[in-house]
């Protein structure tokens, strides 16, 4: 019988090397390591090496990571979420971030741009912060289940298993703190990338054009 | 606002996913380390919540979760069809000493079985991949989930490192589990 060990997917040592250094040198704060070691990966080595589908792949699952990490930065900064849930924010807010740079280390220049947010205030109201984590770490688990089986390289597939389930503890995690179950089923179902753009375009939350809304007054013209 | 389209983003689906046949000799070689999982998670969840060291939120999730992994249970056995590897022994003595030392076994169990699928998927087919993934992250959530419970940093690393067979078996057998 043959097995694949996980670690003969890292076929020329780069990621366990990259995993030892970063765990070495305590770059890492809050525990950072394997997404640390993705993204200390030569860039260029790896963008070039994707293929079409796992380019196609890793930049949706790039902007759900966006997505989230806006969402999650905002809420830091709004200084309205506190206690428990500020500091899962603070905590779950440096992972998305995290995972962000790992896939932007991945892609290269093959990295679709950064969207412009609008969250309508769910980021300075707890119930409304809550409510919306619980949605959004959900979606995430739906979605890269719903994407790992078409990826072709087996080390991207091995990271993104990895983010997965990191997104299930999330969504666990802010379940909990928003008082609902935790796991409300034995299993839990893909999502496919249509039916996960399609809700995320209806929050409204991701707007394409830059906001017409000023920052400041105009000057003073008479 | 978006209420409506939240609501729709937090409905989950209830559908148990069909079981798969092992289709080689790597999915029944997983499968098998899978079934040692899914059996020491029903066997352990059972024993905590005869022991009577369990109340409150700690004894609702022991029972809930003891549900899901009969339902996991279910599916590997179905998987494997006839023919299954012997039941494995189980000493939970350390392991159910109180509600601390349940939640902390709890916790490494769940862990383990991240990553036990995490570290097989390479090894299965997209068949036994799919039913895989649809497991993986309710064990994850069951991870998080105790350490919630307990005031833990319910997600402590950015990403799931896999776990090789020889790590799971390892962890096992410090849970009291003999195969």
């Amino acid at each position: 019988m043959t097995r694949l060990d996980p670690a003969a997917l890292d076929r020329d040592g780069a990621l366990e090397e990259a995993r030892a250094k970063l765990t070495r040198t305590q770059l890492l704060g809050a525990g950072l390591t394997a997404t640390g070691a993705l993204l200390a990966l030569p860039r260029r080595a790896w963008a070039a090496q994707l293929s079409k589908t796992d380019t196609d792949v890793l930049n949706y699952a790039l902007s759900l990571e966006y997505l989230q990490a806006a969402f999650y930065t905002e809420s830091e900064r709004s200084k309205a979420i506190t206690g428990k849930a500020g500091q899962a924010a603070r905590t779950v807010g440096a992972v998305e971030r995290a995972h962000v740079d790992a896939f932007l280390g991945l892609l290269g220049k093959k990295a679709i741009k950064r969207p412009r947010f609008d969250f309508q205030g769910v980021t300075e109201d707890k119930r409304a912060f809550l409510k919306t984590a619980v949605a959004f770490e959900d979606l995430a688990v739906a979605a890269y289940k719903g994407q790992a089986i078409r990826i072709e390289s087996p080390a991207v597939v091995s990271a993104a298993l990895g983010i997965h389930t990191v997104e299930a503890r999330h969504a666990a995690w802010m379940r909990h703190l928003n008082g609902i179950q935790p796991a409300a089923n034995a299993f839990d179902e893909p999502d496919s990338k249509q039916e996960v753009l399609k809700l995320v375009a209806d929050t409204g939350f991701v707007v394409a054009a830059p906001r017409m809304k000023a920052k400041r007054k105009p000057g003073y013209t008479g | 606002m978006c209420g409506g389209a939240l609501a729709a983003l937090a409905g989950s689906a209830v559908a148990v996913p069909m079981l798969v046949e092992a289709q080689g000799s790597d999915d029944r070689g997983v499968l098998e380390l899978l079934l040692l999982i899914e059996r020491t998670e029903a066997a352990f969840y059972s024993a905590a919540l005869e022991a009577g060291i369990l109340d409150g939120e700690l004894r609702e999730f022991a029972q809930v979760v003891r549900g899901h992994e009969s339902e996991h249970l279910a599916v590997v056995e179905g998987a494997l069809g006839s023919d299954l590897p012997a039941e494995p022994t189980f000493d939970f003595a350390d392991s159910l000493a109180d509600a601390d030392a349940f939640a902390r076994a709890a916790a490494q169990l769940e862990d383990a079985a991240v990553g036990a699928y995490n570290g097989q998927a390479g090894n299965v087919s997209k068949k036994v991949f799919a039913v895989a993934a649809r497991i993986v992250s309710v064990e994850a959530r069951h991870a998080a989930w105790v350490r919630s419970i307990e005031d833990r940093d319910p997600a402590p690393d950015a990403t799931d490192k896999p776990m090789t067979e020889q790590q799971v078996r390892d962890s096992l057998r410090e849970l009291g589990v003999t195969a």
